[in-house]
């Protein structure tokens, strides 16, 4: 039979009793199981990376901003209206941001220096980024015309990718912790 | 242990060769023979360098090649997420690190979130509006007071549409119609008011003497601005119309206080014929007045005070 300890009060399975001092079941022989426990450290730990001992890790203005820094230091990556006041298609749009991202990362494989940022005006989708110079120009302009029309039909809206080429990834670091 | 057991066993392993009988038998050069030494893992001998990737040349930046007074709305037409090597001035953004300037407009992701108003300059909005001017009439002749406007157009019909950033341009509430009419350009008499002013209630609204509809019960806009003129049409009709019942309306129902046939009056006639000395009708007529002002007006300090003047006239005290 086990006995959980809730409250002050100890109840029996099979047989619930209505103890006032939790000491008479501390007896000897009894079959009373105890927690420990601590206090709760309530870290935040959201967005935020390890210091190495070499100072090795670089990070980027976004990851060394943490989210507590939004609409301080940083900006948002997704601007639409559904979150204002009576705002319409808040869950659909958010769903659609996620495959989003998916896509735009998986496409340019290793290329994205950048998190991807998502702007909708009317029915337009604006997509921009930050993209490394790995890949020759033709490849390029293909997979943004590629992106931009698969896109533009999954998701029912017209779709235009503005990126930016960057030569080197170390252009976009903006510290090393 | 058999041959296949044996091949089977070692199958993977390079440099394995098994000496058969076949093999013995076939002529092995002496100078070769020694001893294998048995490699279960693979060692390459040379690493494999990478092929030379060609450096692509990386192209100065598009602002160099711009002249200095060009026009910067072919430029930059429309929205467009900020890019560095098209805008040509030095820009900064960002809470810099310890020790370091500002982070620049070189790989910024910050300057690209933001939203930019580099297709709105003032150039380009002068130029706009120029073209626009070609799709805009005068004001009519004869419209120009708000006196003149009300006259002509005195009832007005509001409906808003509603944009938002999704593919869909629906939005329930676009179908709502307001229209406000001002009842004097009903030119009711009394009792055509009156009646209206029962029907309508609090859509009526006293301080500014208008009458507001509001309909939204129809799917379409259109189809609640046609229901809102219907419902002016009804209520103009009706209160124009007068029931064989309303002869039955009784003092209890009058909406405002009107001397005549009251029990006031009685009194103060009966009071104005008892007095010897005959008053002008006028000390009557004043009685009248301020005691129907007091009813319907309210009491104030001015009007009681008045009163007070009327019937110490009346009685002839002063």
């Amino acid at each position: 039979m086990s006995a959980v300890l809730r409250e002050g009060r100890v109840i029996l399975f099979g047989r619930s009793c209505f103890s006032q001092n939790v000491a008479n079941f501390l007896m000897p022989g009894s079959s009373v199981r105890n927690l420990s426990t601590t206090a709760a450290v309530q870290k935040v730990q959201s967005g935020r990376y390890k210091v190495t001992r070499d100072r090795s890790r670089p990070l980027t203005y976004e990851m060394a901003n943490q989210p507590c820094q939004i609409a301080h230091r940083k900006s948002w990556n997704s601007w639409n209206t559904t979150t204002l006041y009576e705002g319409l298609r808040e869950p659909e749009t958010v769903m659609d941001d996620v495959f989003i991202r998916k896509f735009m990362t998986g496409t340019w494989h290793n290329l994205f220096v950048s998190e991807v940022i998502i702007k909708r005006q009317h029915n337009m989708i604006r997509i921009a980024g930050i993209v490394q110079q790995k890949l020759a120009a033709r490849k390029m302009y293909f997979l943004i015309g590629y992106c931009e029309e698969l896109l533009s039909y999954w998701l029912k809206c017209p779709v235009k990718l503005e990126l930016q080429i960057v030569s080197d990834k170390k252009d976009v670091i903006y510290k090393y912790i | 242990m058999s041959e296949i057991w044996l091949r089977q066993v070692y199958r993977g392993v390079q440099g394995f060769r098994l000496h058969t009988a076949a093999s013995l038998a076939s002529e092995i050069n002496p100078a070769e023979e020694e001893f294998r030494t048995l490699e279960l893992k693979t060692v390459r001998q040379e690493k494999r360098t990478m092929r030379d990737r060609k450096k692509t040349p990386i192209l100065p930046p598009r602002y160099k090649r711009q002249k200095l007074d060009q026009n910067w709305g072919n430029v930059w037409p429309t929205a467009r997420t900020f890019h560095p090597a098209t805008v040509p001035f030095p820009v900064r953004q960002g809470y810099p690190a310890t020790g370091q300037p500002t982070p620049d407009k070189w790989g910024n992701a910050e300057l690209m979130k933001i939203p930019n108003f580099l297709h709105l300059t003032p150039p380009v909005i002068k130029q706009q509006c120029e073209v626009l001017k070609k799709f805009c009439t005068p004001w009519p002749a004869g419209l120009e007071t708000p006196a003149k406007q009300e006259k002509h157009f005195p009832a007005t019909v509001s409906t808003s549409s509603y944009l938002h950033s999704s593919p869909s341009l629906r939005d329930d509430r676009a179908r709502i119609v307001t229209m406000k009419v001002s009842l004097k350009s009903l030119e009711l008499d009394d009792h055509g008011r009156d009646k209206l002013l029962r029907l309508v209630k609090d859509h009526h609204d006293p301080k500014t003497d208008t009458l507001t509809l509001v309909a939204d019960r129809c799917p379409l806009s259109t189809q609640n601005r046609d229901y809102c003129t219907y419902l002016l049409t009804v209520l103009y009709t009706e209160a124009m119309k007068t029931e064989p019942w309303e002869h039955e309306k009784n003092v209890a129902d009058y909406e405002r206080y009107v001397w005549e046939g009251s029990r006031s009056e009685a009194a103060a006639r009966a009071l104005f014929n008892a007095r010897d000395d005959s008053p002008s009708e006028d000390v009557l007529t004043e009685y009248a007045k301020v005691v129907t002002e007091l009813h319907n007006e309210g009491e104030d300090d001015s009007s009681v005070s008045r009163y007070r003047e009327s019937v110490l006239k009346l009685v002839g005290l002063t």
